[in-house]
């Protein structure tokens, strides 16, 4: 059990934190499209940016000639890759030097930006400007590779025509290693070998990793103007839509934070992708060159990046009679797409990767990666580890192979929560699969043993998987007490995860006060983030907010009990002798506060030359005092002597504390210890005669540690079992392998699931408050999406693998039937 | 070129450039964010709104094209207090996630809400089938208009 400190582990009973139906403190502007976003706003003056966009998959610009363009009415500038102040522009989200020139003259990618940006009056213009750009352009045009099986093949074209440093402060991968397109990791624990000579089964399988789409909902984009103040020094740089945080465009422009305004709150689902686009980063340059403000959105087609790399993997795997794994060989062959690719699809998965949640020792992974024309993952991936179900995929082979029950399978291979070598169950697994068969009335049957009803094939895909993790993060927390309401000043962002909400269930809990009196302050100047990874950061950002409230609960009861003793000077209107203070007398340790009074007041005799006490109507002159419906300081021994709050202490009030909860177990071990777990079921009825695959139902059995908002929770747990269920039967990326240009960037062609295609996700949720966060809570962010659990239940159904996405066509084929 | 419409109630003339979408006009125009731009092709449905008493694309309608029609706009529908209902569902039940595609989501409810008073859940999800939620919303919709119907009704 993670190391639990503070007040954080102690708390049994909860009022607030795990109730559903707490509005959302910003629903009501999302819901009714007040919220902005980027790409909403509007400004007088305002011109509009486009970026020239490549219209091959590997060029390079050789001459443009922007004099028509420019002579366009309507044209304001036109930036080309030459432009000094271009040059100079740049640097990794994650504040190190820039992997690759800001705009260049050359493009990896179809789509890319590359070679000029226009400002026009509008969009309409600076478009018709680009049309003319491009037949004003010279380029040269490198043969592209979309297929990272053909890029690895030793007479396979150089697709990187032109090379740029390459910075990833997560890979392990060296440059000096590269031979053509190629690129390796490789990791190696125990003796693979050695654990093969004592498996009693070997098997070898293939398992592909669909590329999918990250669709950010709102097409990233940005407007920036900038401002003089008279009388100070300086400007200030307003930028709207900038991902995460203003500061980070800010300093690209060598602004100071406490000039870099960002009002809006809203970012839109961002889904662990935190990469900045250009359109978000390139407005506050133009904006000063022309001297109006300017926006810069992005089209759908325009925001067609991965949120996963594709990628071959050959498993071999050695096991025993029982089950029990013995070696574990994963050679990949993953799509490194173009420069500036997140590791996190490739060698960074080979850190953390399932295997070493299972008890064998002997585990090697070897990875190519190699370079292509596809196109960029920003950052990270909802579905990391990427390759989770490569081992999800051998334990349902090695359980149709032994006739044994999957989830017996699973469970004889997991370790204990110590380490490989720990021979115990982990209790939240444990106690995750004991509900799980429950809930889906769980009964194991070979590949092609069960039909439904109706005719169909039934089958049934079963997956385990650690919450990974990180809480790296710091968070500095403030509270203020203003006039009996707790206030959280937060710069936000709101990204549809309710982190800011969960933070103020904490608050609520911990001051014992209700939701509502909690009163969220956005403002870009407040320090206060609840972000740093999904339900990561919202977990962990709890835990110091925890704190923060101790803190500020003390405050309060302190300035109580001075109060009391010494009432402060009445208000402009207050006259006569202060009437009597029932908590007056007693110490901070005798005092407490609660959401509303708890008993009925006692008269309190009035002080001499005071009001009377009771006997006139109820919050009048002489009688007993009003209702009280707000939170009350009152005596723990006698809660009906008690003062509203807000009269106890008029004092405003600052708590501030800044920290992170213990190391998450995950992040310690990277799946060589375990805490939360979770796990993940899947029902399908597969139609032989025509390919259809029905999800009949996902069943999702997590445990968080602790639930702290379960209404978004989960929707969250539907949002990834959706995201699956998509990868896995119907999207995909199609390429023209000629030319390498990407054929479906919009959502006729690609879509994503609707309210028709989506199945019930039938959830329960474990609560063994194992995690370092708050309440012992851990957040479970990534760990639920899946690239195979569809597909292995389809393989339950029907005995034949299909590599997703199990489009009809693909299972008939592989079921013999075309 | 100057069109008029009703919208939301209230009559508006605007100044719009002939190759406008409705969409671009409440935006660019009117300063209205309600009607949000996803996908621009017709398939995502956040830039729903409400024309001539029929749920439309903004996206997919030129402005001029609405000259003298009227238009109702999640905005207008939620300055009227006998749809608060509706969005206190949608808010209770966190029929949303981040919230772009949500006013789209409002619009189709009301839009079935008019001519249904009392939709079923199938009902609920056919006059959803236009409208994408990327974050995975889905199952809260339904739930919150039949809330909302419930209330409205009584
Ligand atoms: S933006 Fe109009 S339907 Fe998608
Ligand atoms: S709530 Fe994000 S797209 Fe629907």
């Amino acid at each position: 059990m993670a190391d639990l400190v503070g007040v954080n582990g102690q708390r049994t009973d909860f009022r607030v934190v795990g109730k559903p139906n707490l509005p959302g403190k910003a629903s009501m502007s999302l819901a009714t499209g007040v919220a902005k976003f980027g790409i909403d706003y509007v400004l007088p003056g305002m011109l509009h940016a486009k970026f020239l966009r490549s219209p091959y998959a590997n060029a390079k610009i050789i001459s443009m000639d922007i004099s028509r363009a420019k002579s366009i009415p309507g044209v304001v500038d036109i930036v080309t890759w030459e432009d000094p102040e271009l040059k100079n522009l740049g640097g990794s989200p994650m504040g190190g030097p820039p992997s690759r020139p800001y705009l260049d003259n050359y493009a990896d990618q179809d789509g890319m930006e590359v070679g000029c940006i226009v400002v026009a009056e509008d969009e309409d213009i600076a478009e018709d400007a680009l049309r003319v750009i491009l037949q004003d352009t010279q380029w040269e045009v490198y043969d592209a590779i979309v297929d990272p099986n053909k890029g690895r093949e030793s007479n396979a074209p150089i697709v990187r025509q032109v090379r740029y440093t390459s910075f990833d402060m997560f890979s392990s991968v060296k440059p000096e290693d590269q031979k053509g397109n190629v690129n390796f990791a490789t990791t190696v624990q125990g003796d693979v070998e050695e654990g093969f000579k004592q498996a009693d089964h070997i098997i070898e399988y293939e398992v592909d990793l669909p590329a999918f789409c990250g669709h950010i909902p709102n097409p990233p984009s940005s407007v920036a103007w900038w401002t003089k103040e008279p009388y100070r020094d300086g400007e200030w740089l307003h930028v709207e839509g900038a991902v995460q945080r203003r500061d980070s465009v800010g300093r690209m422009y060598g602004v100071p934070d406490d000039r870099t305004i960002q009002e809006g709150i809203f970012q839109g689902g961002k889904y662990c992708d935190w990469g900045m686009r250009k359109s978000q980063e390139i407005t506050p340059l133009l904006a000063k060159r022309s001297g109006r403000p300017v926006r810069c959105a992005q089209e759908r087609e325009e925001t067609f990046d991965f949120l996963m790399n594709e990628r071959f993997i050959h498993m071999k795997i050695g096991f025993t009679n029982d089950g029990l794994i013995t070696a574990i060989d994963d050679f990949s062959i993953a799509d490194g797409g173009i420069q500036g690719n997140s590791s996190f699809g490739t060698a960074n998965d080979q850190g953390y990767g399932p295997y070493y949640t299972t008890r064998c020792l002997n585990i090697r992974q070897q990875m190519e990666i190699v370079d292509t024309n596809t196109g960029k993952m920003y950052l990270s991936g909802q579905h990391c580890p990427f390759n989770w179900d490569t081992l999800t995929v051998g334990l349902h082979i090695i359980a149709e192979k032994l006739n044994k029950d999957v989830i017996d399978v699973a469970k004889l291979n997991l370790h204990g929560p110590d380490s490989q070598e720990d021979p115990r169950v982990v209790p939240s697994f444990e106690a995750c699969i004991e509900t799980g068969k429950k809930l889906m009335n769980w009964e194991w049957h070979k590949a092609g043993a069960k039909r439904l009803p109706d005719g169909r094939l039934h089958g049934a895909g079963f997956r385990y998987q650690i919450c990974p993790r990180h809480a790296f993060s710091g968070y500095d927390c403030q509270l203020e007490y203003r006039g009996g309401k707790i206030h959280l000043p937060t710069q936000g962002p709101i990204t549809g995860i309710f982190a800011v909400e969960c933070n103020a269930m904490i608050i609520a809990e911990e001051l014992n006060v209700e939701y509502d009196d909690v009163i969220v302050d956005y403002d870009w100047r407040n320090k206060f983030t609840p972000v740093g990874g999904g339900s990561d950061g919202t977990t962990a950002s709890g835990w110091a907010m925890k704190e923060c409230c101790a803190k500020l609960k003390k405050m309060i009861l302190e300035q109580a009990v001075k109060e009391a003793e010494n009432p402060p000077a009445g208000g402009m209107f207050s006259f006569g002798p202060p009437q009597p203070n029932p908590i007056k007398g007693y110490t901070i340790d005798e005092l407490d506060i609660a959401p509303k009074p708890l008993a009925e007041p006692k008269p309190v005799p009035a002080p001499p030359g005071g009001m009377p006490g009771f006997g006139g109507p109820p919050g009048g002159f002489g009688g007993p005092p009003a209702p009280v419906n707000e939170p009350v300081v009152y005596v723990k021994a006698d809660p009906s002597i008690f003062k509203a709050l807000s009269g106890a202490v008029t004092e405003t009030l600052v708590a501030n504390f800044s920290g992170r909860p213990p190391a998450a177990i995950w992040s310690l071990g990277m799946g060589k210890m375990l805490d939360t777990m979770n796990t993940a079921y899947c029902e399908v009825a597969v139609d032989e005669e025509t390919g259809v695959v029905e999800i009949l139902r996902f069943g999702v059995v997590a445990d968080p540690g602790k639930v702290i908002r379960p209404t978004s929770l989960e929707s969250q747990i539907d949002q990834v079992m959706y995201f699956s269920q998509g990868c896995q039967l119907f999207e995909e990326f199609i390429y023209d392998d000629a030319t390498g240009l990407r054929l479906n960037n919009n959502m006729i062609e690609y879509k994503k699931p609707t309210v028709m295609d989506v199945p019930r996700v039938d959830k329960h949720f474990e609560e063994t408050r194992s995690g370092n966060a708050v309440y012992g809570a851990s957040g479970v962010s990534h760990s639920m999406a899946n690239t195979h659990l569809v597909i292995c239940a389809i393989y339950n159904a029907t005995g034949v693998w299909v590599q997703p996405p199990a489009t009809p066509d693909k299972l008939l084929a592989a079921l013999g039937k075309i | 070129m100057t069109i008029t419409l009703n919208l939301n109630g209230n009559p508006t003339e605007l100044d719009v450039k002939t190759n406008y979408t409705l969409q671009e006009a409440l935006q660019f125009k009117l300063g209205l964010t309600g009607a949000k731009h996803m996908c621009n092709k017709g398939v995502c449905g956040s830039c729903t709104v409400i024309k001539d008493g029929r749920a439309v694309l903004s996206c997919q309608i030129l402005a001029v094209e609405c000259d003298g029609s009227t238009v109702e706009t999640v905005e207008g529908i939620a300055a009227q207090p006998k749809w608060k209902p509706l969005l206190d569902a949608y808010c209770k039940w966190d029929a949303m996630q981040c919230g772009y595609c949500t006013p789209g989501f409002v619009v189709s409810a009301k839009a079935l809400l008019d001519r249904n008073p009392t939709p079923t859940e199938d009902e609920c999800k056919e006059s959803l089938a236009g409208n994408i939620c990327i974050c995975g919303t889905y199952p809260r919709h339904a739930q919150a208009i039949m809330e909302a119907a419930l209330a409205m009704n009584n």
